[in-house]
């Protein structure tokens, strides 16, 4: 059963890296954002596989349903004139930058790498699943504040984005 | 192997992978994608802290919960935001972007 969930892990891992690599080197941006659909759902995946399921369905009705959805209304509308939509800059991508790029990726995540092999304690055996109630108990309980303060957040970010959609159609 | 570490893996390489697009593409939309990479990254590394570890269990589910709740709303705001910012100057090349004014 333990060789399963090592490959139930690699399976996700592939997703994860297939889709990541797509997302962001893939010259079409809805090609993009489709990688990081993949990535979504890997990710989905590892969360089933910690014996978190309400993470991984909340994952994919927050992620791959709204936010998904809101980049691909970006692509869409900045398509640039007479252009096709989501295509990035056809130009040659100069070396320069990307060697800088894969150097400001890679210092952290070797840093890191390093401390999390050397750092990390035995995981303790899985614990049973917390169930939904005992969530929302939690929620309500001792973080009602962070769940107010996010709902505050989210009536900000719609008013602010409706507020510069506003002006948007004011200047034309 | 531990299987801590392995996931904490996972959510690095989703770490540097968002870095590495965030300072190689040249659109602010690409720059978005990397950005929400990163995110998950981060919500993969709280929640399997939580499940892996003594820590208390819901404290990680809720907290990613809320980092996923920011993600929306970012998104939504830097929509806008991209939207003006097409507007203005008809580009959404990073590069060319470069006046500032009021």
């Amino acid at each position: 059963m333990e060789q399963l969930a090592y490959v139930a892990y690699g399976f996700y891992l592939v997703l994860i890296l297939a889709g990541g690599w797509a997302a962001v080197r893939s010259r079409n941006l809805v090609r993009a954002l489709l990688g990081l659909i993949m990535t979504l759902f890997g990710v989905a995946g590892m969360y089933f596989l910690m014996a978190a399921p309400f993470m991984a369905l909340m994952q994919i009705l927050i992620y791959v349903g709204a936010v998904s959805v809101l980049i691909f209304f970006a692509i869409m509308l900045t398509r640039a004139p007479g252009g096709e939509a989501g295509e990035e800059d056809d130009g040659p991508r100069p070396a320069r930058r990307t060697v800088l790029a894969l150097l400001s990726g890679l210092l952290p995540a070797v840093i890191l790498a390093a401390a999390i092999v050397a750092k990390t304690p035995q995981a303790v055996p899985l614990k049973p699943e917390a169930p939904l109630s005992r969530l929302g108990q939690f929620l309500t309980g001792p973080y009602v504040l962070a769940f107010e303060l996010i709902s505050v957040v989210l009536l900000a970010a719609m008013a602010g984005a409706v507020v510069l959609g506003f002006e948007r159609r004011k200047g034309a | 192997m531990n299987p801590l570490v392995l996931f904490h893996l996972a959510a690095l390489l989703l770490l540097a992978l968002g870095l590495y697009g965030l300072t190689s593409r040249r659109t602010l939309v690409g720059m978005l994608i990397s950005v929400e990479l990163m995110l998950n990254g981060a919500g993969l590394a709280l929640v399997a802290s939580a499940r892996l570890t003594p820590a208390s269990d819901e404290l990680g589910q809720l907290g990613t919960l809320l980092v996923m709740g920011l993600a929306a709303a970012e998104a939504t705001l830097v929509l806008a935001m991209v939207l003006v910012a097409v507007k203005r100057s008809g580009t959404s090349d990073s590069d060319r972007l470069s006046a500032l004014r009021g």
